[in-house]
This record gives structure tokens, sequence and C-alpha cells, in this order.
């Protein structure tokens, strides 16, 4: 007891704890070497169904199912409310898949900016390892932002781990956040190689960064950009459109640009476990809307393959069913994040802005040949443009709002027709309204005054 | 309460109160035996003088309060007595002893023989020289046992000194003259007698008597106890008695209205499940707007000396019924199984409360939320007695609710759709919300009241427990055993089952120097419950499809309408929980010297867990696509050992005495969780083994904390009048960074009987004691996890993830910040203590202010900051003030019938003092300086516009609007402050009767605040949509232009419905908000003592029969639902518990 009571004396060595606790390790010990460094790359690159939203966000399909309800490609018939609200545009600043939709990538955008700021300056690191493994994190950071920008216009602008600025930051211009999102993916340019630095397409190369430019550039209007970069993803990058339509969204699949292994044991995507019905003969929680079930022609494989149907008393029911991982498959289902048949179609859609339609129609008939179409030959400006948004509403829908985006781009486009434009087929879309963007989550604001609500909300 | 006796009755009341054995004080002069009526029948020739007493003690009952010095002058005995009065057989033993004795409470104390008739001609001669005199005395208990450091002196000397390891006491040449003698020693009443030297030495046996009245009955407080007479600090105690009498199976939901600043927070009706307390308001910071109450503001909790269940968060980590969510979130939460499942009710012997700083600052970086003090059952000296204690308890729904009817839904329904202008259809591609399967393809006449199926059942409980008690004077056990188990209401066969062993063993030695005690604690507990709640399916339409039928098939499709998430799956997806407690602490005291001792406390606890939960394929809908068969495992332990030497120091000096106590602490705290997500079976049968699995996911997760501390607390009570005290800890922790692990706090109180100034005594006659006390002092927050300080990284810790191309990835866990460190609460507390009618009315009246600065809390952020939370410290100052009033009354007091009130209300008020740059914080929208930090800002109701059907309200300009603005005024919003949450007033009272063998006891508890009412809860759906309401809505809608009758606003028959957003709203207005007051009779308790004739028959010492109810009635204006509960009826409510049970002594 006495002994006790003079070990007392020196409590400073009663309370020393090991510098980690045995299942966590320190910042410091991930970034001392490459092959812990490595695990924190992979940590961001995962696409996972952990709570913690870390990693690729939306892996449960929400960032898929809102811009779905809101494009009008599916309706949804549960009775979960937050859902309903997208299709009606009724959002409110409380919803709880808004407040998903804005927090989660600011996870994942944490964890890139902390491998930056782990790996610069880094002398454990080889150099060639922080060029590329920088790359890589600025093509993530840059993507990320750009789902951003056009789910809610100017969000606030964080490339720093410092929280205690970050918190209180506004929103950053819309414009901001493009310029942030080209420098990011020009830089990236400059550091990564062509060929993928691990097997697959699933982390970032050279063409990864130079289609998601081209896409970026065709969502802004800069045509000529996204015509050169589309063009060299086309002819340089390797890539190849999957003749099999079954094919595309496997691991492995050769259009794949950048495509994430879905990291579940368990289940397979979100948007598999969200789309595909439990039984054949029930109403699937996600109905594909008629007036996209009407964009099929007959013969589409697409349709044939890309969607499910159940026969529900008598009648067919449509369901989207890209991805059939409602269990893990074999071969295994990846997460497409961008892929070659989208680019086709970035290089058709510039060339007819710059009225190259020769080029635009190749690319068109392109795609409609691999889905078992036959070739078409529309003649204006304006046809081909039309032809582009049929195209791409059956080729790329649900995929990552393809449809709401292109709805709000095009709104102020002369050259489409303004019955194809969002106030037209979306009942109840009002861009006065500022049914365009989604709502600043009210949490956000109440913990970060800075953040104005977009407009339309309130 | 107690009733003021009119003046004619007075003296009888006093007259009563005369006969009460309060005080008794026997000199060996003044022996003067009663008589007996008992009968003894005694033949002995030379027989050991205690035979004879043990033959008495059979005979008549009657205890020899006798100790082995005093036997050995004790001849043989010869006797032949026949039915002699036991008077005259004791005067006939004793007649020939050099003993003699006195009667007193069915004890006969022995003692040594009087001086002789030459002594005192002696004692003449040396009055009349003036001479001083010795006094020698030994203070003993009624069982002749010494009393060892009681208080022994004379009043208004300077004479005092503590009685030794004999229980003697000595002052050497006290002059002549008359003094008044008082002995004072915790747990027993007071002595106080008159003395008068006459020059001769004095000889004197004081019997001390376990305390009856409340003011010197013991009670615990950190590192020792104490007597409320002394006490300076803000301590309550609520003991077995109270305790015993409350069928509730979490010790904690026993506290409920019965402490003064105490408020417990029944997180829902299921067996198990958390139970939080908060001491005198909420001092931290919230991390969420939403939570009111975080686990980080519960107090530190203490068993038998061993920290325990830290911070009062869950000890499951897979899904449960208690934690009312589909996913589990893991540990450290404040919803789930609790820890204290683990502890019986029935093995406590008290729970103390400690809440200021004089009380809690030893307990330093722990005790600014306050401490409690759980101590469990000792043995007692005595016969071995055996206790048996049965009931059987029978549950049901405390305030169910009353949804519609089929007919009555249906009508809402198309009212709904006829106000939105839409036409029902069966279309499910129909997406302006036309869609309405229960009007077109269910039936129509169907009705299933899903509140009675799910929330409907009846449970019947068991609870036993068993005890054998007993010891000699050195030494003492208790062994008790205890199973209970509770059913849950609710479908399937779900029950929590409870197993527990209590021991305790204390041991001292001979010379009285060396004392041991050793309690140890088993408990296992099994808890079955469903993975995930189903209660929210209260409100699922009447006229939904079944969803079993009835070969037990779950059924997954009705006329193409799936059923989803089917009610009886979740059945059939259980979660195991076993927990396994073991909490063990042993005490050891060395006297070295006189009044110092050296000894230490040595704790270890382990609550450990396994868990179990599974998704077999006989729960899920069968998938075209396949469906995985998985189960989960999980284990948790959380260990704790403490090491605690201390030293304690009992000195009188001058006219007071001097108690010092200084100690150490060693504390180690490890916990570890292993989850194991397996997954991949070909079979359910297979569920239970973690191998039948294809594929496995485990993790992990560990945790570690350290503390070392120095305490102290001094304390000098002079004169029996004036009180001084000082306490304080020098603290350090492991969670803390580099630089800022050491923290000091410390305290002072004082204390001044003003009753026993001259002023005071005999004033008035009805007066008995009063006391005024105050403290002021400083302890600490430790709201932190371990290892918090530093930037960590781990791998994913929720399971069922693969790697990323064979790399396991590693992800960040937290914000890095160093510097963070414990809040410091400065608290100041002033009390009066009254007594009346010798203290048969104790009234205790506290005022208290804390003050908690540099908050430590997981600070919330922006999501732009990549975490929700970072620990950090605020600048902000939160303070608690408040008023506790006590009354506890003896009202009447007779031989056959017994009255005894106690009442206790507080009154707490918090606000939020500082915030330096507020507006530039997170807390900006939610907290404004000087007020509450339960502000809640929201709009102003107006109410239901007749001519639109919507809900109004007036913007922040003062214009009427139905489409309010979010936020507050400083964002462009129509959100002002609408109120707080604050408690304003709670508290409790308690009544019990005792005439003759029947004992009623009923305790209501009250409580009154502001919070959502029950209309809130509709508008988390669209009223008029797929789910049913409550027949409080019937006729409540508007029901179309000019109703101006409405209160609640036009239907929506879906989420698509127009007229929605501003429904929203009403559940941020001050229309969602109503005072919840409410007085419930918490307890009820009924019992019968059976004939001692008829138990002799058949060798039962004692039994007593009861009933013992919780919750038995509610007396409220909240609309539905419970209002323990705000805000909700769809979580799993509240029970009443009714108990029948069984008393057996043996």
């Amino acid at each position: 007891m006495l002994i006790a009571l003079s070990t007392l004396g020196s409590c400073k060595k009663l309370i020393q704890i090991p510098a980690n606790p045995p299942t966590q390790i320190t910042r410091q010990q991930v970034f001392a070497d490459s092959a812990t460094a490595i695990s924190a790359v992979a940590g961001v690159y995962s696409y996972t169904p952990s709570q913690n939203s870390q990693g690729i966000p939306y892996e449960d399909g929400n960032f898929t199912v809102t811009t779905s309800l809101s494009g009008h490609e599916v309706t949804y018939t549960a009775g979960y409310g937050d859902y309903a609200q997208f299709s009606s545009y009724t959002v409110t600043p409380i919803n709880a898949e808004v407040s998903a939709l804005w927090s989660t990538p600011y996870s994942a955008i944490y964890q890139v900016n902390d491998v930056l700021g782990g790996i610069t300056n880094n002398s454990n690191l080889s150099a060639s390892f922080v060029k590329q493994i920088t790359g890589e994190m600025e093509v993530l950071r840059a993507f990320y932002y750009f789902n951003m920008v056009n789910l809610f216009g100017g969000v606030p602008l964080v490339t720093t781990t410092d929280y205690a600025t970050n918190a209180q930051s506004p929103r950053a211009s819309a414009s901001a956040i493009y310029t942030q999102i080209l420098t990011d993916l020009a830089d990236a340019v400059k550091k990564l190689p062509a060929t993928y630095p691990s097997s697959g397409h699933v982390r970032a190369n050279l063409y990864t960064a130079v289609a998601l430019q081209a896409k970026v550039h065709l969502y802004q209007g800069n045509w000529q950009a996204a015509y050169t970069e589309a063009d060299s993803v086309i002819r340089l990058g390797g890539f190849n459109l999957e003749p099999n339509l079954n094919n595309v969204f496997l691991d492995g699949s050769a259009e794949a640009i950048w495509q994430v292994p879905i990291e579940n044991t368990y289940g397979g995507s979100g948007d598999a476990q969200n789309f595909l019905p439990y039984s054949n003969n029930t109403t699937p929680n996600y109905v594909v809307t008629d007036s996209l079930v009407n964009q099929f022609e007959a013969g589409d494989l697409r349709m044939a393959n890309w969607l499910g149907v159940n026969v529900v008393n008598g009648q067919n029911v449509y369901f989207p069913a890209k991805y059939k991982d409602q269990q893990p498959t074999s071969p295994a289902t990846d997460y497409m994040m961008l892929r070659l048949a989208e680019t086709y179609l970035v290089r058709a859609e510039a060339a007819a802005e710059l009225n190259n339609l020769s080029v635009a129609v190749a690319d068109i008939n392109t795609i409609r040949a691999r889905a078992g179409l036959a070739a078409v030959n529309p003649a204006t400006q304006a046809a081909v443009l039309a032809a582009i948004v049929k195209e791409r509403r059956t080729e790329l829908f649900t995929e990552w709002g393809s449809r709401w985006f292109d709805l709000n781009r095009t709104i102020n486009d002369t050259k489409y027709p303004s019955s194809g434009k969002a106030t037209a087929v979306l009942s109840g879309y009002s861009a006065t309204n500022g049914d365009k963007l989604y709502p600043v989550p009210q949490a956000q604001i109440q913990l970060n005054s800075h953040l104005i609500q977009n407009p339309g909300y309130h | 309460m107690f009733v003021q006796p009119p003046g004619r009755t007075l003296k009888k009341i006093l007259l009563i109160m005369k006969l009460t054995p309060l005080l008794l004080i026997m000199a060996i002069l003044q022996v003067s035996a009663s008589t007996f009526a008992q009968k003894v029948t005694l033949s002995a020739k030379n027989a050991p003088l205690v035979d004879v007493f043990n033959q008495i003690r059979l005979q008549t009952g009657y205890d020899f309060a006798v100790t082995a010095t005093t036997l050995r002058e004790a001849k043989p005995v010869s006797i032949d007595v026949k039915n002699a009065e036991l008077d005259d057989v004791l005067k006939k033993i004793f007649d020939e002893q050099p003993l003699d004795y006195f009667i007193e409470n069915k004890s006969v104390v022995v003692l040594e023989k009087e001086p002789s008739f030459f002594d005192n001609l002696k004692d003449k001669t040396a009055k009349l020289l003036d001479l001083s005199s010795d006094i020698t005395g030994r203070v003993i208990d009624s069982l002749g046992q010494p009393l060892i450091g009681a208080s022994v002196s004379l009043k208004d000397t300077r004479y005092s000194v503590l009685t030794d390891t004999r229980g003697v006491f000595n002052f050497s040449s006290v002059p002549q003259g008359s003094y008044t003698l008082i002995v004072s020693y915790i747990g027993y009443a007071r002595i106080e007698k008159n003395i008068q030297l006459e020059g001769r030495d004095l000889r004197i046996v004081l019997v001390a008597h376990t305390a009856t009245s409340s003011l010197d009955q013991i009670q615990v407080i950190g590192y020792g106890t104490e007597s409320k007479r002394f006490s300076v600090g803000s301590v309550s105690s609520v003991t077995a008695d109270q305790i015993e009498k409350q069928p509730v199976t979490n010790p904690l939901l026993a506290l409920e209205g019965q402490v003064p600043g105490l408020n417990v927070i029944a997180m829902n009706g299921v067996p198990g499940s958390t139970t939080l307390l908060q001491v005198r308001g909420q001092n931290g910071l919230a991390t969420s707007e939403n939570l009111n109450f975080k686990p980080y503001d519960q107090p530190y909790f203490i068993v038998d000396g061993v920290p325990f269940a830290p911070q009062n968060t869950n000890v499951s980590q897979l899904g449960n019924l208690a934690l009312a969510q589909e996913y589990s979130g893991g540990l450290s939460q404040a919803t789930g199984i609790g820890a204290f499942n683990d502890i019986n009710p029935n093995d406590i012997e008290s729970i103390t409360i400690l809440k200021d700083a004089d009380a809690t600052a030893i307990y330093g970086t722990k005790g600014a939320n306050g401490v409690i003090l759980i101590t469990t059952k000792r043995g007692k000296p005595g016969k071995t007695t055996f206790e048996l204690n049965i009931n059987s308890q029978f549950n049901e729904v405390a305030r169910p609710i009353q949804l519609l009817n089929t007919q009555q839904y249906l009508q809402i329904r198309r009212e709904a759709f006829a106000q939105d202008g839409i036409t029902p259809d069966n279309n499910p591609n129909d997406y302006s919300g036309g869609y309405a399967p229960d009007l077109t393809i269910y039936d129509q006449n169907k009705y299933t009241n899903w509140q009675k199926v799910i929330q409907g059942n009846n449970t019947n409980n068991t609870d036993v427990h068993a005890t054998v008690s007993g010891g000699a004077a050195n030494s003492t056990f208790i062994v008790s055993g205890g199973y209970t188990r509770s059913d849950y209401n609710y479908p399937g066969s779900f029950s929590d089952q409870r197993y527990t062993l209590h021991s305790a063993l204390t041991s001292t030695s001979t010379d009285k120097k060396f004392s041991l005690t050793l309690v140890t604690d088993y408990a296992y507990d099994q808890n079955n419950s469903a993975g995930f709640g189903g209660s929210q399916d209260v409100t699922l339409p009447p006229n939904a499809p079944d969803e079993i039928d009835g070969n037990g098939n779950l059924i997954w499709n009705y006329k193409g309408v799936p059923v989803y998430d089917n009610f009886y799956a979740t059945l059939r997806q259980p979660s195991n929980l076993q927990t396994f407690n073991f909490n063990s602490s042993l005490n050891l005291n060395y006297e070295i010297i006189k009044g110092l001792k050296i000894g230490a406390s040595l704790g270890y606890s382990r609550n450990t867990g396994t868990e179990h939960s599974i998704d077999p394929l006989s729960s899920q809908d069968p998938s075209p696509y396949g469906n995985t068969i998985s189960a989960a495992f999980g284990n948790t332990s959380a260990q704790d050992i403490n090491i605690e030497p201390q030293i304690n120091y009992n000195k009188a000096i001058g006219k007071g005495v001097l108690t010092a106590l200084i100690g150490g602490t060693y504390e180690k705290n490890v916990t570890d969780s292993y989850q194991n997500e397996a997954s991949g079976y070909s079979n359910d049968a297979f569920l239970n083994s973690i191998d039948g699995a294809s594929t496995q996911e485990p993790y992990d997760l560990a945790g570690l904390t350290k503390y070392a501390a120095f305490f102290g607390r001094l304390k000098y009570i002079y004169d029996q009048k004036y009180i001084l005290e000082f306490g304080g800890r020098r603290d350090g922790s492991s969670n803390f960074g580099p630089g800022r692990q050491f923290g000091t706090f410390g305290s002072v109180g004082a204390g001044w009987i003003f009753s026993e100034e001259k002023a005071f005594k005999g004033a008035f006659p009805f007066f008995s004691f009063g006391k005024l006390s105050g403290s002021y002092g400083t302890t600490g927050g430790d709201a932190s996890e371990g290892y918090q300080y530093q930037a960590l990284y781990s791998p994913y810790q929720y399971g069922n993830t693969t790697p990323f191309q064979g790399i396991k990835q590693n992800v960040p866990d937290n914000l890095y910040n160093p510097d963070f460190q414990w809040s410091t609460k400065k608290s100041i507390n002033v009390a009066a203590d009254l007594g009346f009618f010798n203290n048969r009315l104790l009234l205790n009246a506290t005022y208290y202010r804390d003050r908690e600065g540099n908050e430590l809390v997981a600070y919330p952020l922006a999501a732009q900051a990549g975490f929700a939370t970072v620990f950090e410290n605020q600048g902000a100052t939160v303070q608690n003030k408040g008023w506790e009033f006590t009354l506890t009354s003896t009202n009447i007091k007779s031989d056959n019938f017994r009255w005894t009130t106690s009442f206790n209300i507080s009154f707490n008020r918090n606000k939020l003092l500082a915030f330096p740059n507020l507006a530039a914080s997170s807390y900006a929208q939610q907290y404004v300086i000087g007020q509450p930090t339960s502000v809640v800002y929201g709009y102003r109701y107006k109410d239901v516009n007749p001519t639109t059907g919507e809900f109004e309200y007036y913007a922040a300009n003062g214009t009427v609007t139905s489409n309010p603005n979010y936020g507050t005024a400083a964002t462009g919003g129509d959100e002002v402050v609408i109120g707080n949450r604050e408690t304003n007033y709670m508290g409790g009272f308690g009544n019990t009767f005792t005439y003759k063998r029947v004992s009623l006891y009923v305790f209501c508890q009250f409580s009154s605040s502001m919070q959502p009412n029950a209309i809130s809860a509709l508008y988390s759906d669209p009223p008029g949509g797929e789910y049913n309401l409550p027949t409080y809505v019937l006729g409540k809608f508007w029901t179309g232009p000019g109703d101006t009758h409405a209160t609640l606003q036009r239907l929506a028959s879906s989420y698509d419905s127009p007229y929605l957003n501003g429904a929203y709203d009403f559940s941020e207005s001050t229309g969602a908000y109503s005072n919840d007051t409410y007085l419930r009779v918490k307890t009820a308790s009924l019992s019968y003592a059976l004939p001692d004739a008829l138990l002799k028959k058949v060798n039962v010492t004692g039994a007593s029969i009861f009933i013992n109810a919780q919750n038995l009635f509610t007396i409220t204006n909240y609309k539905f639902g419970d209002p323990e509960q705000p805000g909700t009826f769809t979580e799993f409510p509240l029970q009443r518990i009714i108990a029948f049970g069984l008393n057996l002594k043996f």
C-alpha cells in the first residue's frame, strides 16, 4: 500500500498509455510509408455499405434515386415521404436525403484532402508515388464537386482539413467550384499516366481525368474543349463498348473509364437494392415512368437488358435493372462512375453544338448499333440534338442524374425545342421557383450561418 | 403532509412523543427495572453465566448485551425457579455476581457492579473538598458492542475525545459542576445526558441506539460516511425501503421523483433499456439540437466503491427493440440495453446522490454532473435469517392510445383525396399521388387493431429473491440470489431474464484494529429481443392485409401490393444479448495508532456481453435474385481496476473533533468490443455458429483510459455546533493530451447548528434542530473518450466491407484537436435544515448555483468540416440554479397506527450565461445568451385558416403565412424563440400508513415542462395519408371553406399533396408544444404481515403478502400517449406493472 502511495508521486507515469489504441493507428503512422498510405487511398476509393459515409459517397444509391425521381425516370410507390418530395418538387430543406446528398461528399472530400495533406512534402514517400496519388485524389475531388455543383449550385469550397476555418466557410460561387474542378483535373492530367495504377479500371488514370474534363466542359457549354477531350479518350483511351449490354456494369467492363468495386459482403450495389423488386408479382418500389418506357424503340436491347418487368394484375410494370446485384454477383458487379458510351454522347453533343453533324450522327449510331437499333440520319442541328437527347435518355437512364442534369443544363439552350425542356416535361417543375437546384439542408445552415439558401426554398 | 395540531391536542401529541424511545440513556445507578410479565423457568447448578443467559434468551426473547471481559468476572450460577418473573430471576442471578444489569428494549445490558457504600462516603468527602474528578465511560450499542471513534464531549467545555477500540473514553480532572455529556456517532441517535460532578470519579456506560430520525442516520458520501446532522454538502439518499416497494427491474427507475434535483429519464418501456439520470439540470452544451440529454452529461456512477457504467451508455452493440432504430450504431449510445440492468434493486441498501461541490469535489474531473453512489446490502449481526421474496407481475401499456377503426380511417382517407382533388386509383405509375392501395385494392371491411396486436399484450413477470444473512459481532455475512424475468409487452416470446448473486463479508479483528469488507456481485442477464422495432407499425392502415397466415407463414404480397417490412418478419430476426457482470470490492483498514487508520479500497469490475442476432431465410421475402442468410455475433467487455489507498485520521482537538482523509486513486478502464457479421449460410439451422457462414466480416474496437489522483478531506466539528470542511482532488486523466492531463479541484464548506446556541435552546418548545450550511467549490467534467486528442485512423469499423483490391481500407476517425481539456464547474450551495417536534418533522431548503465554463463538448460542425463533431472546449458558461425543498414527517405514531410523509420539490433554472462569439459558432442558431440551453426556436402558430384550411403562422415581421421561412430571423427565417424544454418543477411525495399489520405506501411523482405535444407527432407523416391516426383527431380537421372550428389543417392524401409544406412546419411551431404537466401515481404498495401466532406453528419468523404497483395511473392534460415520452406515440411505451408477492423470513 505504501508502495502504491509512493508511486502516486509520479502520477504522470501512472496515466501513461500507448501512443495509439490497439485497433487504431495515428495519422502519422498512416503516412509513414507507402504501404500504409495506400491503405488510406483504398479508404478513399471504397464504395462500401459502411454507415459512416466515408469512401465514395452515395453507396446507398440515394443519388440515383433522388435524381431519377426528379428527372421523372421513375415513380415512387412506397411510403417514404422524403423520396416522394423529389418527384413533386416539394423538397424541403429538412429532407433527410438532401441532407445526405450534401454531407456524404464532404466526408469523402475530407479524406481526399487528408491524403493530399499527408503525402505532400512527405520525405517518407517516393516522388512518383506522391505524383500518382496526387493526380488520383484530384480526379476524385473534381468528381465530388461536379456532382455537388449540379445538385446544389455553388457549395463551400474546401481543399484542406482545417476544420476551424472550413466549418464556417460560406458557399463559393458555382463558377468558383467549376474553376476548382478544372484546376484539379488539369493538374491530374499532368500527373497521371495513361495506364491504370492497379488492375482493372478502378483507380483513376489520365483518361479518367480527361473524360471527366470532357463531361465538365460539356455541362459548361465549352463545346470545343469537350469535343477535343472526348475525342482523345475515344481515340487514345483504349476503351471499347461492351458488345453485350449485360457486361457493361460488370467488373472488367471494356467501356468502363472508371468503375469501383462494390465492397459489400452480403449485398450488392445500392441501385440494385433499391430498384430490384423482391418478387416477380408485386409492384416494385420504383416504377419506370411511361414517358421513359415510351422512349425505347422496338427492338432496343437496352429495354430487354436494362429494364426489368413484373406483371402485376395483368399489367407490365418496369423497373431499372442495369445493376442486377441485389446479391453479390459472379463475375462481380462494379459501380460505374464514367463510361465510354457517355463519352461518345459527349463528343456527339459537342460536335452537334459545333455544327459538326456528321461526327455527331456517327457517334449516335455507334451507340444505337450496340443497342441493336438501326442507324438514323437526322439532317438538322435541332434534329441531331433531339436524337442525342433521346439516346442519352435510353442509354444513361438512372445513371448519375444524367437526365435530371440534362434537363436543367439545357433549359436556356435555344437550340433545343422548348417542348423537350424541363418546364414542359416535368409536371410541377418551375425553374423560376428554384426547382433546378436542391435546397441547402436546414441543419447545415443552422450549423453554419454563412450558408445562404437556394432561391425558392424557405 | 404533517398535520399541524390544534392547541388543545398539542399536549397530547407531545406526550406521545415523550414516550417515543428515541434517546434512552442509562447510567448504572439509575437502573430501575420495570416489571415484566415474562415468565422464566430455570434450573442450573454451577452453570456458566453465559449458559443461563442463553436459557433466558430462548424463553423470553430477551438479548443479553455483555462483553467477554465483563464475563471474566462472572461466577457460576446455581438457580432453580419455576414460572418466575424475569425481573425476579435476574435479581436473583445478579445478587451473586460482581455485575449489575439494566433492561432496555428487550435487551439485558450487563455491566460491572457499582462502587460500594464505602466508595460513596469517599465521594462525599471529595465533594466537600471541591476536588475535580475523572469521568470514564464506555459507549456501546444495544448489543453491547463498543462504538469505536464515537465523539464524546462535555458541552461548552474544551473536553472532547473519541472513544478507543473498546468504546472507552476518559476525561481527567474535570471540575465540579453540571455538564451536558454529548455522544455522537454516525448512524446512531445523538446522546445528550446531564451529569453532575461532585468530586467523585464517575464511571458511566452509555448505550447508543440506531438512529430513527433521518437526521442521525448514516449516509454514504465520497470515500466515507457521515450523518446528516453534521453534513454541509448536498447529499440525498434513497434507501432499500423505498426501492423494494417498486416493482422495477432497473434500480435507476426507482429514483424517479424520490430525490430533489434528480431527473430520471426512462428511454422507453423495453425491459433492460437504458435509463438516464441528470443531476440539477443540463450542464453541458448539446452535441445535437435534437438530443436534449446526451450520455456525456451523465453523473459518475460508483457501485460499492467501484466505478460502474461509464457515461451510462448501452452495453448492447447489435440492434434490439430498446434501440428503437433499425441500425444499432454500436456502443457508446444513450439507448439500447443499459448496464444497470445487471444490478438487482433488491440487493441495494442505499443509493446516494451527491449534488454540490462539497460532496463531489473529491471526485475531481468526474464530479461535475453529480455522483451516484450505490451501496449494496451487508449482513447484520444476529442470528442467521433466511428471507424469501417472491412476486409475480402483470404488465401492460401505461397509457395506451386509441386509433381509428377501418370505417373512420377510410372516411378520413376519402376526405383527404377529395380535398386534394385527386381520385384514388390502383395505378402505381401515377406520380400525381393517386395511387392508394388501401382504398382501391385492400379489403374495405377488414379491421385489425394494430395497436392491440403490437402493444396490447399483457405479460406476466416473475421476481424471486432469497437472502441468507447473519453473523457474530466481529463478522457478518450476507448471500442473496435473485431471479427476475420480465417479458416484453410485444408479440413473440421476448424476455429479459436476470440472475444475480450478491454476497458481502465483513470481519473485524478482536482488538478492533483491523477490519475487512469484501463485497461481490455476479449477474447474468439474458435479453431476447426482436432485432429491431416495429412499434411504429401501430399506425398501419386498419384494413391493411394480413401479414401472416393461419399457418404462421409470412405474407409478402397482397394482390400485387408488396408488404413492406413485414412486422412478423422482425419477430423472426431475434437478437439475443447475454451480459455477465462481476463487481467486487475489497476494503481493508488497520488502525496503526489511536485515531490513525490506513487502508485501501481495491475494486474490480468486469461487464461483458455476448450477442447474437440472426436474419434467417424464414424471415425474408423470397427474392428472385436470391436471399442472404446472415447472422451477427458480438462480444463486449468493459473492465475497471480501481486502487485507492487511504489514510483516515480522527482526533478530538479542543472542543471539537477533526477528521482527515487523504488518499490516492489509480484507475484503469479497458473496453473491448468485437463484432462479426457472418453471411452466406446455406441453411437457417447453421445460424447459431460462425462456422456455417461462407463470409465473415469482423471488426474490433478497444479503448483505454487511466486516471491517477490524490484526494483529501478535512472536517472539523467544533462543539457540536460549527462545522468546517475542505475537500479536493488533484486529478489526472489519460483522455487529455500532453500538458492538459492534470487539474486541481477543491471545495470549502461550513455549517452552523444554531439550535445548539443558548439563544435558541428551549426558546420554542417545538423547535428541535436548526442548521445553516453552505459550500463553494469546483469540479470538472471530462466528457471525453480515450485517445481523442490524437488524429486517428482505423480500418472500417462497421462490417460487411470487403477490402479494396485486396487492400484493407484505413479511414480517418476523428478531427485532430490535441488541446481540449475538462470543463470546470463552480458551485455554490446554501442550505437550511430545520427539525421540529423532536425532529419528527424535518425540513430542508437548499439553494444552489452551478456555473459550468470552458465547456467540453463534441462540438457540432457543418458537414464541410469532414466530421460532424470535434472534441473542443467552448468559452461558454452554462448556469443552473435553483431551489430544492424536502420534508419528512412522522405525522402520527401510535401503537397501532403510524403515518409518515415525505415530500420533495425542486425548481431548476438553466441559462446560457455567456458565450463569446456565439454568432460565429455552430450554435448560433441554437442557443441564445440569457436563455436556457433547451431553448426552442420555432414558428408562432396562429390557427387554421378557415378559407384555405392550412395552418397559419406569424412570420418574423408579424404578417400571417402558411409557408413560413425556415431558420431564425438572423438567417432570414421566421423562427423565433418559442420557449424552452426545461423542467419548471418536479418532485414527488409519498405517504406510508401502517395500521397494525397492514401497510400502505403511495408515492406520486410529478413534473412540469414545455414539451412537444401529442399532436406534433401526427405531422411526421401527412395526416390523411396511408397511416392510421389516433381517434383524438376525429372532428378536428378542417372540412371545407368557412370551417372556423378546425384545430387541425386540411387533410393531405399523400406526400404529393400540395398543402403539406405548411403542415410539416406545424411540428416546429408553438402549436406543437404545450405544457406537459403530470402527476403520476408512481408506486402504490399494500402489504399485510401475517399474524405471528399463525407463523409460529409453521416455524416462520415473519411473513407478509403484498401488492406493489408501478405507474398505476396518471393525471395529466396530455392528449394521447405518455407525458413521460412526449412527442411520440409510436415508441415502445412505458409500462404499468402490478406485482403480487409474498415475503417470508425464517
